[in-house]
């Protein structure tokens, strides 16, 4: 099939997300499905339907969702409502929107742990220690299924 | 201006410490937050205010519970929105600053009595982002509906508006700029935003008349 000359083509719109907590790497389809589940809640199928949202990249603890240029802002609202991926709790943070994904591509930082890890017990349960830039700690219950996460700080682990 | 988050509860009341809230808050673009239920405020980067939540059935005993010392040592009080008399009588109070949990109140539970009651009072309105955020459906209509009616109100009579996540987890925490998006969905401009988040300020240490001292 042949291409759509440029100037026939939609303009599109790149949102650039972070995914938090640092260390989950959800699959793009469920990234998919959580950003079109927002969206649909708040915006209803005929807005989002024209905005055409779609998740083109999922990696290195970001995501750039792709929109229909002038329908960014909602999208980037519908984001903020994106509580959960494939039931796994989460927050979508904006950090970007570009007309280019190379553009969003130059401003991933992505954030990994610190080599330095332990353990910790608190209240009764195990917690594998995740360091991160900043002071960050994050805790994550040791277990196979659905573990406990806390947010910590350096100095809120050294007290306990 | 200081740009405040009006409440956030942290561990171990949430999943995240204080002192990380106000590391990612710092991150949002906030230069304070009200910490609800946390004894110790001291410095983490950015200013954090003492909160404490009074639910009470009448006014009599929010009257007898603002003068316990836990909430005098308070930047902050907060009351939970109830009845409509409730609601009218509680605005009064000299000591409570906020009213909140405004969403889950009965539809006239604010009415244009209590806004005026509460502009002359200057007792502010919470507006929690977390129906908005973690609410889906029919709840989150009524939330919104209920915001909007708060914004016709004070646009009419001018009492204070607080914005609040009321996050229990960093992963509750929004930006300014979100906060912008979430509160545009009930008709607040970008203006009245940033005025409602600069409001805790205000309310903490209100403007008073110049005393000349000597």
């Amino acid at each position: 099939m042949k291409p759509r000359p440029p100037a026939m083509r939609e303009k599109r719109r790149y949102i650039l997300v972070r995914i938090l907590p640092y260390g989950v790497t959800p699959d793009q389809k469920d990234v998919y499905l959580s950003v079109i589940e927002a969206a649909t809640s708040l915006w209803g199928d005929v807005a989002v339907g024209l905005a055409q949202p779609a998740v083109v990249f999922c990696g290195e603890g970001y995501a750039v969702v792709r929109c229909r240029r002038g329908t960014e802002k909602d999208i980037a609202t519908a984001l903020a409502t994106v509580t959960a991926i494939a039931g796994e709790r989460v927050a979508l943070r904006t950090v970007a929107t570009s007309g280019t994904i190379r553009a969003l591509r130059r401003r991933i930082r992505p954030i990994r742990p610190l080599p330095e890890t332990g353990e910790v017990t608190i209240g009764g349960d195990y917690f594998v220690v995740y360091r991160y830039p900043r002071q960050k700690v994050d805790l994550v219950e040791k277990g196979i299924m659905h573990q406990k996460s806390l947010f910590f700080t350096e100095t809120d682990l050294e007290e306990r | 201006m200081k740009i405040t988050d009006a409440s956030v509860c942290p561990y171990p009341a949430g999943d995240s410490t204080l002192a990380r809230m106000a590391l990612e808050a710092v991150e949002l673009g906030f230069d304070s937050l009200v910490a609800l239920g946390e004894e110790d405020s001291q410095s983490r980067g950015l200013e954090v205010l003492r909160g404490v939540v009074i639910s009470a059935a009448s006014q009599k005993e929010v009257i007898r519970q603002v003068r316990k010392p836990t909430v005098r040592a308070a930047d902050v009080v907060f009351v939970n929105a109830g009845d409509i008399s409730f609601n009218r009588a509680v605005v009064s109070v000299k000591e409570v600053h906020v009213v909140r949990n405004i969403h889950a109140t009965r539809r006239n539970a604010f009415d244009h009595v209590a806004a005026r009651s509460a502009a002359d009072h200057g007792t502010a309105v919470d507006i929690s982002l977390a129906p908005i955020i973690q609410y889906r459906g029919r709840r989150r209509q009524r939330a919104l509906q209920r915001y909007a009616d708060i914004l016709t109100l004070q646009r009419r009579y001018g009492f204070p508006l607080t914005i609040s996540s009321g996050a229990r987890s960093i992963l509750e925490q929004r930006s300014v700029r979100e906060t912008r998006g979430l509160c545009a969905l009930f008709g607040m401009t970008g203006a009245e935003v940033s005025e409602a988040l600069s409001s805790i300020g205000r309310l903490v240490e209100p403007a008073r008349p110049v005393r000349v001292v000597g």
